[in-house]
């Protein structure tokens, strides 16, 4: 390497460890790895029986999937990305400035965005589309969205009226 | 980590050592990382606006997502639930390699680089093979009202899977938000792909080894985890909720 040695150490070679150690990490990591898969699966699992049990769009459903992504986020950062055997300071240094930024933004979202749930603060939407979506809900052609595309027999207004 | 120095916390800014104890390489990335995921932590939460503001009109995901390769049964998220399991299958070979690179190991970090960098190509592949579905729609179509250049009004007209301005399954801003995140998202896989391509020939030319320790492979790993860490709230988002 390089003739200009200085007394800092060098922590590219500290990172080394023994086949001891390596077995003990190996052995981490696979369970991280099924836990993750676990997490996975089961997500599918309740995502598929949702529409059936009418769970789709519930709150509780909503809080089950954003905790469980955010405890498979926590693995990948603290076991995979080795963040959790970092100095402490250096984790603060991560995520402080992450979480702040982001608790902001959603924040700000929340906040100023409380007028977007009223349909007439946005562009007119097709009447067509809210028929079909209408039906959809209603569990008329499910698994194909086009399916038995209505015949606009939804839409009182002509079309050029309803999208200006 | 075992032959690491351990730091008087008193002493720890007094100079002459990082007091993070990480190499200057691995914090950088880390800072490169925290920026990224603040874009896509931006793009999410725009998403979840959007999406607030349409969500009588926003296609579920199930109906969208059914098709699965050689298979003729509509199964909704199935190959998506797939895409996934490859994607942190391919997370944990890579940390693996990072494992064998710390005992300096070249043979395994091939091997486990090899099965990473396959990984990720499958996932670029599905991804694409996604996106060919949802642009080619369904056989059926469904009727949206079009713009008609001639007529100088709208007509109705049946229209086939989606793109920036129609969209079969439901409003519009849904593809757009599909495209623009998993394009992103896909994006920084084939970067991914081509970086750990590169780490790879250089661990088959020996570089790593005459240079006596492997923390390139770390550093593009932590890459590597946080295209991962995208994907895991990408799917929730887009293909759960």
């Amino acid at each position: 390497m390089s003739e200009f040695h200085d007394d800092y150490p060098s922590y590219e070679h500290m990172a080394h460890h023994s086949e001891e150690e390596g077995k003990k990490t190996r052995k981490t990591l696979w369970r991280v790895f099924w836990y993750m898969l676990a997490i996975t699966i089961f997500e599918l699992v309740i995502g598929s029986m949702a529409p059936a049990q009418g769970w789709s769009g519930t709150l509780g459903l909503k809080v089950l999937f954003i905790g469980l992504t955010i405890l498979k986020a926590g693995f990948i950062v603290m076991a995979f990305m080795h963040l959790g055997h970092e100095v402490k300071f250096f984790k603060y240094v991560v995520l402080a400035p992450y979480l702040i930024f982001m608790s902001y933004t959603i924040f700000i979202v929340l906040d100023e965005g409380i007028y977007s749930g009223d349909p007439e603060n946005r562009t007119k939407v097709d009447p067509i589309l809210i028929k079909q979506q209408e039906d959809l809900r209603a569990g008329h052609g499910a698994h194909h969205a086009g399916g038995e595309a209505t015949p606009a027999h939804g839409t009182e207004h002509s079309a050029e009226e309803a999208l200006h | 980590m075992s032959h690491s120095t351990e730091i008087d916390s008193k002493q720890a800014w007094d100079g002459g050592q990082s007091p993070f104890r990480v190499s200057y390489g691995k914090m950088m990335m880390w800072f490169f990382l925290i920026s990224d995921a603040l874009t896509f932590g931006g793009l999410l939460t725009s998403y979840g606006f959007i999406r607030h503001k349409y969500a009588d009109v926003w296609p579920k995901a199930e109906n969208v997502f059914t098709h699965f390769p050689f298979v003729e049964q509509h199964l909704p998220l199935a190959y998506v639930g797939l895409m996934t399991f490859i994607l942190i299958m391919s997370s944990v070979t890579m940390v693996l390699a990072v494992e064998a690179g710390h005992r300096n190991d070249k043979k395994k970090v091939i091997v486990w680089m090899f099965w990473t960098i396959v990984g990720g190509a499958t996932f670029v592949g599905s991804q694409a093979w996604e996106w060919y579905h949802f642009i080619v729609g369904t056989e059926t179509g469904a009727l949206r009202h079009v713009w008609s250049q001639e007529l100088h009004t709208y007509v109705e007209e049946t229209v086939y899977g989606a793109n920036m301005t129609v969209n079969e399954y439901g409003v519009p801003q849904f593809a757009n938000y599909f495209f623009f995140i998993t394009g992103f998202h896909g994006f920084h896989v084939f970067s991914g792909v081509m970086i750990n391509l590169i780490i790879f020939l250089n661990v088959l030319k020996g570089t790593y080894e005459k240079r006596g320790h492997y923390e390139m492979i770390e550093k593009v790993g932590l890459y590597w985890h946080f295209v991962d860490l995208v994907w895991v709230f990408v799917f929730t988002f887009f293909y759960l909720l």
